[in-house]
């Protein structure tokens, strides 16, 4: 009997053909070995990096090497210290070697491929300017240019489903073409997994409509361990009205820059400056944590605006001044970066016009998820034949993610690409084990089978109901204890009554789709909320009312998750040091993350 | 002080089409209440989400990014995650003789 539609063998199969996804296939065809890639989407139009600001990260000295200006006071380790220290000291050092080593190196491949670059600045708030400004649209045309020219084999609009392993090591995956509904075996010796996040688990998120966890799940599903969900960055001032602009960060990049940056009024519903509580000294220009969590206790106090944020506001400014920063603006768009994206050509000079009589809504979205798949510097897994490169991955950023994630992405996109190589010419392809792909081949028809349960639509809406109210970005123990209730209901109880009904066709069927996709949103919000009541503490991007102050004598280490049956399996790791020892002793949030004044606690 | 939003509903003349089952296309149409700009993809998503959720059409960036959302409102190629609604309209695929289902047109 036939097992699956199509078969397909191959040597390296690659999930995801983005920034990570991408540049680790152009890397490993340097070798000679049989590729395939693997992309839910279409090569350079889907995934989070096509939506990238675009700044990437390299050392002063570095730069100047590639023909930057530069800073020759600056170094790689000087580079490395910032990361770790910024991170609070939660990021596995080796990993952090291997991003200052290898950003350089990402650097150059992606203007040897034609990647255009605008500007050298400062970005993420550095001490030295160390950012390299793109766009994440040029960035992503650059690496599909590259994989066109290699003529490196792509199956797109496919999504892989499970992952197949024999004895220990990988052997293969199962993906279903969404177009045709047609079901694939892809037998194999290794795979990286470059899947991203899963912003769309979040009722308000800043990503695209495929980043649904998949490769995370998938690995968790396969008895990977997880490290550092409970990180997740939530990106504050992201317009959260009208409809056909939520999810915008352009307002958030525009406060990052000067002159705006000093311009900004962020005001509550009673039309106050209420960054005057929490941060009097830096107002609207404190950190972006403390921007956040001032913005939703705002709101959470019933101070928010009628859509769920606060005001942004520049209704204090004359109106020329905000038509000289409406050119500013068109100026570096238009003349220095030659920019066209519709977000800062048409979107921006709109909103600043609107600013003139009215205040726009802005809130915080999920935007960046700094835990995932545990792996090595070599982005190798517990699994023989897995890694994992890009946002999918974690450890490397501990518990802030204080610098690019597109350099994160080419890292270890490219060391993966290296590494496989090696692995893939020193074994056999592995048999796969049909029972195995019976079991997932069940477990991806039943919606389409049974006849009726909980829609799709249903089941979404339960999880944006828990996601939004319990697992957002402030947390407390009841809360939490109530998400993973049921969470673990929808994992163990609603995800196998998933029922399609609208039809039955297997072509593009939306239903059916987001049936597979919510068992992997789900599988990951449900480690996010169960690693969140168990860090009792609040760090970087992960902040719990109960409980305030960063810990560094109890928890300077990392939450491991692992599947063990229909349970999950809890264990700590210390965090991997080379050079910079931990420090001890209790802070307070605002001391930890930089900030020294206010109370953050809930009145 | 704030926006004043005026709710209203549009109707939504929507081309469908399964060369599986259906022998030729046909329109539906769809109530949709406007709260906000909303784009003619938020109108789609509504439809899915409420409505209709058999019906296929192409959804990723929303902002204009990854420009594969091209479909035809009232006659005239756009991206639906860009073109905003102002009143009633039309939707059809950006090729009718290579509709894969409904506005989800091959080699897109």
């Amino acid at each position: 009997m036939k097992l699956c539609d199509k078969l397909i063998t191959t040597d390296l199969l690659i999930i995801g053909s983005e920034g990570a996804g991408g540049h680790a296939a152009i890397e490993a065809s340097k070798s000679g070995i049989d590729i395939l890639i693997i992309t839910k989407g279409k090569i350079g139009q889907c995934g989070a990096s096509q939506m990238a600001g675009a700044d990437f990260n390299v050392d002063g000295s570095s730069a100047k090497k590639l023909g930057f200006p530069g800073d020759e006071r600056d170094s790689p380790e000087l580079f490395f210290e910032t990361l770790v220290r910024e991170s609070l000291y939660l990021g596995n050092q080796k990993m952090v070697e291997k991003y200052v080593e290898y950003a350089p190196k990402v650097m150059q491949d992606l203007m040897d491929w034609g990647m255009r670059v605008y500007s050298y600045e400062s970005a993420h708030a550095e001490e030295m300017a160390r950012g390299i400004i793109s766009s994440g649209t040029l960035w992503v045309a650059a690496i599909r240019r590259k994989i066109k020219e290699l003529g490196i084999p792509l199956l797109e609009d496919t999504m892989v489903i499970d992952l197949l392993t024999t004895n220990g090591s990988i052997s293969g995956a199962i993906a279903l073409d969404i177009l045709s509904g047609e079901t694939i075996i892809i037998r194999c010796k290794a795979i990286i997994l470059a899947t991203g996040g899963w912003h769309v688990a979040y009722p308000f998120n800043t990503g695209p409509y495929d980043l649904t966890g998949d490769g995370v799940a998938m690995a968790y599903r396969a008895g990977l361990e997880l490290i550092n969900m409970e990180m997740v960055q939530f990106c504050p001032i992201t317009l959260v009205w009208p409809p056909k602009e939520r999810g915008s960060i352009v307002l958030y990049m525009l406060s990052e820059i000067d002159p705006f940056d000093k311009s900004i009024h962020l005001l509550n519903k009673n039309g106050e400056r209420f960054m005057q509580d929490y941060d009097p000294e830096n107002m609207e220009q404190s950190t972006k944590e403390i921007v956040s969590i001032a913005s939703e206790l705002e709101i959470e106090k019933g101070r928010g605006s009628p859509h769920g944020g606060v005001y942004y506001s520049l209704k204090h400014t004359r109106k020329r001044f905000i038509d000289m920063l409406i050119k500013v603006a068109e100026h570096r768009i238009k003349n220095e970066y030659k920019d066209s994206r519709y977000e800062l050509n048409e979107l921006l000079p709109e909103l600043l016009e609107k600013c003139k009589t009215v205040d726009i809504e802005v809130g915080n979205a999920a935007h960046y998820m700094s835990g995932g798949i545990k792996v090595n510097e070599n982005t190798e897994t517990s699994i023989k034949g897995l890694y994992a490169a890009g946002e999918c991955s974690g450890g490397l950023w501990g518990s802030v993610r204080v610098a690019s994630a597109c350099t994160e992405a080419g890292v270890q996109g490219k060391i993966a690409g290296e590494i496989t190589p090696k692995f893939v010419k020193s074994v056999e392809l592995p048999d796969i084990n049909s029972k195995q792909v019976k079991n997932i081949m069940e477990r991806i028809h039943k919606p389409l089978i049974r006849k009726d349960g909980i829609t799709p639509n249903e089941l979404q809406q339960k999880v944006h109901a828990i996601s939004g109210e319990k697992v957002g970005l402030i947390k407390d123990e009841n809360s939490l204890k109530e998400a993973v209730n049921e969470l673990e209901n929808m994992l163990y109880k609603d995800v196998n009554n998933l029922c399609v009904t609208a039809t039955k066709s297997k072509k593009l069927n939306y239903e059916w789709i987001r049936s597979l996709e919510l068992q992997n949103m789900i599988t990951c919000l449900y480690a996010t909320a169960k690693a969140s009541l168990i860090r009792k503490e609040s760090r970087g991007e992960f902040y719990r009312r109960d409980y305030t102050n960063t810990d560094n004598d109890n928890w300077l280490k990392t939450i491991v998750l692992k599947k063990k049956n229909e349970d999950v399996e809890i264990s700590f790791d210390e965090p991997i040091i080379t050079k910079i020892d931990l420090p001890k002793g209790k802070l307070t949030y605002q001391e930890a993350i930089g900030v020294t004044t206010a109370s953050l606690k809930k009145d | 002080m704030w926006n004043i939003e005026l709710k209203k509903i549009i109707n939504v003349k929507c081309f469908r089409f399964d060369p599986e089952k259906d022998e030729v296309p046909y329109y539906d149409m769809f109530e949709v209440p406007i709260n906000g700009t909303m784009s003619v993809q938020d109108c789609l998503e509504y439809i899915r989400e409420n409505l209709d959720s058999s019906l296929a059409f192409f959804i990723n960036c929303r902002l204009g990014f990854c420009r594969r959302c091209l479909i035809k409102v009232n006659g005239k190629s756009c991206l639906a995650c860009l073109t905003e609604v102002k009143g009633d309209i039309t939707i059809d695929p950006l090729l009718k003789d290579k509709v894969v289902r409904d506005l989800w047109v091959k080699d897109l």
